[in-house]
């Protein structure tokens, strides 16, 4: 289908073109507040205040910590100016800036949906909401390091138009970076593989950029130099000292993707707006899972879930990608060689990363036909049962990919046994608790951008399953090394051993929350539909 | 199967949805709902399935309290919308696992299945496609079907004939009459549809704002519909 071609306006009379524009600003103006009240009145901020106000919280926290540490940093004294360090290592705060935009939700083809079938262009609609990327208050959380660090140390050297002209472009370069972000999110909607594309930039990037002499030395020669570190360097004191040109580099990169972004949302419009329907399906009896019984029946069940719908499909290779990639890292890369607490998170990051992905959501997914599941006996029980089951089942990724780092005699094959048990056991268990504080239903077939629905409860708990059992790894590993594998086995044995027990726990105290639980997933179904 | 409401009450905010002191529905009767959009048909279905909470108040079904025990699913049939549905499964799939769920053998499963024939009309089953992809009357098919399956003693349906095209309406109208009389199972149905809901049920019950403020028993009511129409007309402003 071609692009429809709308007047922008419903005009009663021609306008001429001043007036043009300042209703084109005024459109600009209404949509922006419309989003702006959107987001601050989202439903699940809605529902539950005490989440908002623990966003706002967070927040205030957050940039507090910024400017103390910008404070700090800029006082430190170096053997080079601590600004030029900040600059030649602002890939890694790009890396990081990414990765904190991760939350961000919509794409601009998305948010268009809502406005459609409003007299308004769909390009001019893009436009607005490419420009509001640029206008994002995201965008200015790191001036909360770099005004108060420039303050400390850039303004003794370049005054405060240096410190001016530093911030302004630092702010463009984070423009920039958004820009980038978007472009991402809008492939990774197309194809999973895109997950691959920002995390090897930035790894290459940093790690070949500012890392690794070999590298850099083998490219320029004999001199000892870090392209990446030093481009970036003199980019910022070029800056600083107030060449105007400096800015014609990341504005041109800011253009060229405003440009490419704009063309690639454009295209996505109706892919997003379209409700596209599945071809015929092709039922599979999985006949070696009805000697389970009920339990098998469930576990048929989570299998076509991953199988069939695209949020939970996602979730699930996201945690195979991850931890494949984290099992490789440990057997075939030195990063974590000699370091005992790295061994413990590397060990324990490789057996939980599939579980936390996909059980800290355990029953949002559910949420979409969780009546159906109320009206019969004791479904949730045996649902619960096959969810454990399956991903006691799906450790055996893990557990063959760490062997090749047995193999490679960089762990021991007990280390290996005790970490499997452990997280069976015990970080299993753990995770299942979401069962109980879950009640917000995950859409089976939105875009990965379009879920955001993680409760503090659901935070709180994957950082804690990630943690605890490094923690308790690494201090089992200080105290005792030759028990530790040992004791993570044992412990993890008497988890399953008492499986009956937590889990009809865990199924009482679900069935206790139940009204308060139907209720969440079923107002969050109704928005999300 | 008997089932009993009392002293129910159930608000959202100041809006009160559900103000029952005492409601009674006795064996094999066949129970019509009806009543304006927030009369609250659904919101006493899902407090008789234990869906929500009432405020105050308890429901019994054959003497067990829905609140307190999930005995009453082993003999309760519901569909009320699409929430009841596992839509990534198709019908046949869908069917499977609540036969398998319920310990119904294939064989049975087939079975009944085929007395469904008529009013699936061939468009739920051998299509492959899942359930999301069916078309609203054809998804209210298979959640009603699913309840009836496993044959329960209380059906409760919520506006069934909703989405369905007129060839489907009267096949639901005569296989709610013909389950009810096949098996003296309970049945109670809501809907804004009056023809049907009259012609079916033995009892008309008429809801508004929650209360029950009219009980029609057909044998002693002969003229139902337009005592009914009357007061739908008298609302209109």
């Amino acid at each position: 289908m071609g692009n429809v071609k709308s007047t922008p306006f419903n005009l009663d009379k021609p306008l001429n073109s001043y007036s043009r524009y300042v209703r084109l600003w005024k459109t600009f103006r209404l949509i922006d507040k419309c989003k702006g009240i959107s987001e601050r009145r989202h439903p699940m901020f809605e529902r539950n205040r005490a989440m908002k106000w623990m966003g706002y919280l967070f927040t205030a926290f957050w940039l507090c910590y910024l400017m103390f540490f910008g404070v700090v940093m800029g006082n430190i004294e170096a053997p080079v100016e601590i600004f030029d360090t900040i600059n030649g290592w602002l890939p890694i705060i790009l890396a990081l800036d990414f990765s904190t935009r991760l939350m961000l939700t919509d794409t601009p083809a998305q948010e268009v949906k809502q406005f459609k079938l409003m007299p308004l262009s769909t390009s001019f609609l893009i436009n607005v909401f490419l420009i509001r990327r640029a206008t994002s208050f995201m965008n200015i959380v790191w001036l909360f390091f770099f005004v108060p660090f420039g303050l400390m140390c850039v303004v003794n050297y370049y005054g405060f138009i240096g410190l001016f002209t530093w911030c302004l472009s630092m702010w463009i370069i984070m423009v920039a970076n958004a820009y980038w972000y978007l472009l991402w999110r809008t492939l990774l909607n197309r194809n999973m593989m895109y997950l691959i594309l920002p995390v090897s930039i930035y790894a290459i990037v940093i790690y070949f950029g500012l890392f690794d002499d070999d590298f850099t030395q083998s490219f320029f020669g004999n001199e000892h130099v870090q392209p990446v570190y030093w481009g970036f360097l003199w980019y910022g004191r070029w800056v600083m000292e107030g060449n105007v040109q400096a800015y014609l580099i990341p504005i041109s990169i800011i253009a060229l993707l405003y440009i490419v972004n704009y063309n690639i949302q454009i295209r996505s419009v109706y892919r997003e707006i379209a409700d596209v329907q599945e071809g015929k399906v092709k039922s599979r009896e999985m006949v070696f899972l009805n000697r389970f019984g009920i339990i098998g029946e469930y576990i048929k069940l989570d299998i076509k879930s991953i199988m069939r719908n695209g949020t939970i499909r996602k979730s699930f290779i996201t945690g195979v990608v991850c931890t494949v990639m984290l099992t490789s890292l440990s057997a075939f890369t030195p990063i974590y060689d000699g370091n005992l607490f790295m061994k413990a998170y590397i060990s324990m990051y490789c057996f939980c990363c599939l579980a936390v992905i996909q059980l800290t959501s355990l029953m949002c997914p559910e949420g979409n036909y969780i009546d159906g599941l109320m009206a019969r006996k004791e479904s949730v029980l045996s649902l619960l049962k096959a969810k454990f089951y399956f991903n006691l089942a799906m450790m055996i990724i893990p557990f063959c990919i760490f062997l090749l780092s047995v193999i490679v005699g960089k762990s021991s094959f007990i280390e290996s046994i005790g970490c499997l048990l452990f997280t069976a056991g015990v970080v299993l268990p753990f995770l299942m608790q979401m069962a109980v504080y879950n009640k917000s239903t995950v859409p089976l077939n939105a875009k990965l951008t379009r879920v955001r629905n993680n409760s503090s409860m659901q935070v709180y708990i994957s950082i804690i399953a990630l943690f605890l059992p490094m923690g308790v790894m690494y201090v089992l590993m200080v105290l005792i090394p030759t028990w530790a594998p040992w004791i993570m086995a044992g412990l993890g044995i008497i988890g399953i051993a008492l499986e009956p027990l937590w889990m009809r726990n865990i199924y009482n105290r679900f069935m206790a929350r139940r009204y308060a639980n139907m209720d969440g997933f079923r107002n969050s179904r109704e928005f999300l539909s | 199967m008997k089932l009993e409401l009392t002293n129910i009450k159930k608000t959202f905010g100041e809006k009160v949805a559900l103000d029952i002191d005492n409601y009674v529905v006795n064996y094999g009767e066949v129970i019509g709902l009806v009543g304006n959009n927030g009369a609250g048909k659904t919101t006493m279905f899902r407090v008789i399935l234990d869906l929500i909470k009432p405020d105050n108040g308890e429901v019994s079904i054959d003497g067990i309290n829905p609140a307190q025990s999930e005995e009453w699913k082993q003999f309760t049939g519901a569909y009320v919308d699409s929430g009841f549905l596992i839509d990534y499964l198709t019908p046949e799939e869908y069917f499977s696992f609540i036969a398998k769920i319920t310990n119904l053998s294939k064989e049975e499963l087939d079975e009944r299945l085929k007395s469904f024939e008529g009013f699936m009309n061939g468009e739920v089953l051998g299509q492959n496609t899942l359930i999301r992809n069916l078309s609203m009357g054809n998804k209210q098919k298979v959640g009603i079907i699913a309840a009836m399956l496993t044959r329960p003693k209380l059906l409760i349906l919520d506006e069934p004939f909703n989405f369905l095209d007129p060839t489907s309406q009267l096949a639901m109208k005569n296989l709610i009459e013909s389950y009810n009389k096949e098996t003296g199972a309970t049945v109670i149905v809501s809907s804004h549809n009056l023809v049907h809901t009259i012609d079916i049920c033995t009892r008309v019950t008429l809801l508004e704002h929650g209360r029950v403020i009219k009980d029609y028993d057909k044998e002693s009511h002969k003229d139902i519909i337009h005592e009914i129409e009357d007061y739908f007309v008298g609302n209109v402003k």
